[in-house]
């Protein structure tokens, strides 16, 4: 199983999502990156049925570019997701649905506002202050409410990430080879150091 | 002349490189009332000269020549009324299928463009005349705040502090030219519509009958609004500038 | 699982009082038993309609948005808002449309009708037949227990603020014996003067 998670701090939001590629009983790449960049200041991170993700992540990649490009002006983060929450409605009803739980970081440079959208794959969207899919969501939520503030600066967010990370070592039945972090914030998308 | 053989289709080019239809649509619109807009620091004002044909004709309660677009975004109309309204509805749809793809108000050159693009087909897609119709588009986005756009038969459009279209067109640009400030406001451009309409239309009486006013701004909570002007407003409008006597006071004289 | 009706869970209520309506949801949007927001309303404005959402919370933003494009453009055609009566058939046939693959959703409707002041409230099932009703109307996962709750609170020609105390009691201790919604409540108490949006606080588990 995945491991998809999301903190909002005051003005970035942090992702992590595990490195391991599992299928079946056996862990096929230990350097699988689960995020797609959506434009400057959004990024996408998934989890789902193989081929469905990379294909629904680049569908959604390509569309916001494309906007780019005709407009001249990037999708404000909150656009993107209604337009990723439409697609995923869209094939919800169609011959083959994407199986596809996402998660949208941003960060508006417009209204200066970081968000995190929490979509699964019947697209039921939410703006959510963390947000994790899967398993994933059953070990770390309890310890996002109990610590999350909202105007938490980036180290303690990170601190929060730490301890996240931590449990899900401790709980989950089987190794996923660590995380990449990931920040979004107001200069873009960057990848963080590796969280032990 | 040697038009003949080359405007009956609207997608050939004469061997003068016209398209004569194209053409002929925009004459057709200089014949209609002349619709003016300018763009204030704190809004933009859209006026427009609504011909009263007959006294028998039964005066419509809405607007004819000002349609809203969005909740952001209204527009003034020059040329045929039902090839408007096809455009109008066609736009309507448009702006609300962004809405609902993307969940925010779509931005207002990109509705202008959608516009434009359709009227634009119809100059290159043969068997069909064009829109006889130009635009003025008033309004408002977060990424740009107030626009002021023209877009006319042939599909192009473009930004404007202040322009207008229809009959006597060129000594209305000939006067916003002259009056236009930079820095003036929605009070002060709505007056200066009025004026400029006072001077451009044919009868001098100026009524609320002939007159259609529309403006876009911002609210106390910085929300855009439009407002297409009632009867009543337009007549404030006209007391407060004074014109209507002015303009009485020169018939007489003359 | 099973049922695409239950899976994110959620209530709505709406009453009809003495010259007054009122329209009342709460706020848990879930994944099964796991809760994921406490931020989603589902009650929805369009002019002087209200429109509650309970069901398939992708459902009940699609149709949301459905419901905006339409009254969007029925605004600027008619050069009006929409009146209740008008929108609980337009409701009706959005949800008709799709008779085949239907929305899995459970709308409500209350507002007062601005031509003869009188309130309006109706529900519907998933495919659109409309019931209308005189006294009240309830809609989602706690719907059996909101039964009982306006079954026994609810009576004729209650005034704005007592009718704001019979729905709130009715939905919150409908929302307690039902694990799929709660997680706090919003109610909209509406006269043809002023519309007056409370939020209620509830307990958390």
């Amino acid at each position: 199983m995945d491991i998809v998670l999301g903190i909002t701090t005051k003005d970035a939001v942090i992702i992590a999502t595990s490195k391991a590629a599992v299928r079946g009983i056996s862990i096929l790449k230990v350097t699988d990156d689960k995020t797609r960049q959506l434009s400057d200041n959004s990024l996408m991170a998934f989890t789902g049925e193989a081929g469905d993700t990379v294909q629904f992540a680049e569908l959604i990649q390509a569309n916001a570019r494309l906007y780019s490009m005709r407009n001249g002006v990037d999708l404000s983060p909150t656009a993107i997701s209604n337009f990723t929450r439409n697609e995923l409605a869209n094939a919800l009803r169609s011959r083959k649905p994407f199986q596809v739980n996402v998660l949208i970081a941003g960060f508006d440079k417009k209204t200066n506002k970081s968000s995190l959208n929490w979509i699964d794959y019947l697209a039921a969207n939410v703006s959510l202050p963390y947000a994790a899919h899967g398993y994933a969501s059953y070990y770390t939520l309890s310890l996002l409410d109990r610590h999350h503030k909202k105007d938490m600066n980036l180290e303690e967010g990170l601190e929060l990430l730490k301890a996240c990370i931590a449990e899900l070592q401790k709980r989950i039945p089987f190794d996923f080879k660590g995380v990449y972090v990931k920040i979004v914030d107001k200069d873009g998308v960057r990848d963080l150091d590796d969280i032990e | 002349m040697g038009s003949r053989r080359y405007d009956s289709r609207t997608t050939i080019f004469s061997p003068e490189g016209r398209l004569y239809q194209v053409e002929y649509a925009l004459e057709a619109i200089s014949h209609a009332g002349t619709a003016i807009g300018i763009l204030a620091s704190d809004g933009i004002v859209l006026a427009a000269e609504r011909k009263v044909t007959s006294k028998l004709l039964e005066q419509d309660t809405s607007a004819e020549k000002m349609y809203i677009l969005n909740d952001s975004t209204v527009c003034a109309v020059a040329g045929i009324t039902s090839d408007a309204s096809i455009l109008v509805n066609s736009a309507r749809v448009q702006a609300q299928r962004y809405l609902r793809t993307y969940g925010q108000e779509i931005p207002c050159e990109q509705l202008v463009r959608q516009l434009s693009d359709i009227k634009q087909g119809y100059t290159q897609h043969g068997g069909l005349r064009p829109f006889g119709v130009s635009f003025i588009y008033a309004g408002w986005d977060d990424e740009r705040g107030f626009q002021l756009y023209q877009s006319n038969p042939s599909g192009n459009y473009s930004g404007w502090k202040a322009t207008s279209m229809g009959a006597n067109n060129t000594s209305a640009s000939t006067l916003l030219k002259q009056d236009f400030k930079d820095d003036a406001n929605l009070e002060d451009s709505c007056e200066l519509a009025i004026k400029v309409l006072s001077k451009t239309m044919d009868n001098a009486n100026l009524s609320s009958e002939k007159l259609e006013f529309a403006t876009v701004g911002l609210d106390t909570n910085g929300k855009v609004y439009h407002k297409i002007w009632k009867p009543s407003d337009i007549d404030a409008l006209l007391k407060k500038t004074g014109l209507v006597k002015e303009e009485e006071d020169e018939d007489k004289t003359d | 699982m099973s049922n695409p009706q239950e899976i994110n869970g959620g209530a709505a209520v709406a009453m009809v009082g003495k010259d007054c309506v009122a329209i009342a949801c709460d706020l848990r949007m879930g994944s099964s038993a796991l809760g994921v927001s406490n931020d989603f309303e589902k009650i929805f404005n369009y002019g002087n309609v209200y429109l509650g959402l309970t069901g398939l919370a992708t459902d009940v933003l699609t149709l949301s948005d459905v419901f905006k494009f339409k009254t969007n453009l029925y605004k600027m055609r008619e050069e009006r808002a929409i009146e209740p009566q008008t929108f609980a058939n337009l409701v009706s046939s959005t949800l008709y449309e799709k008779r085949f693959g239907p929305y899995f959703v459970g709308p409500i409707v209350a507002g007062i009708n601005s031509v003869d002041n009188k309130p309006f409230i109706c529900g519907f099932d998933l495919i659109g037949c409309i019931d209308f009703a005189k006294d009240f109307i309830v809609s989602g996962t706690a719907s059996d227990q909101l039964y009982g709750m306006c079954e026994s609170l609810w009576e004729p020609g209650l005034e704005a603020d007592d009718l704001f105390e019979t729905i709130s009691q009715a939905l919150l201790n409908g929302l307690d014996r039902d694990a799929l919604s709660g997680w706090g409540a919003v109610v909209y108490i509406i006269t043809k003067e002023k519309v007056v949006k409370r939020l209620l606080k509830t307990r958390q588990d």
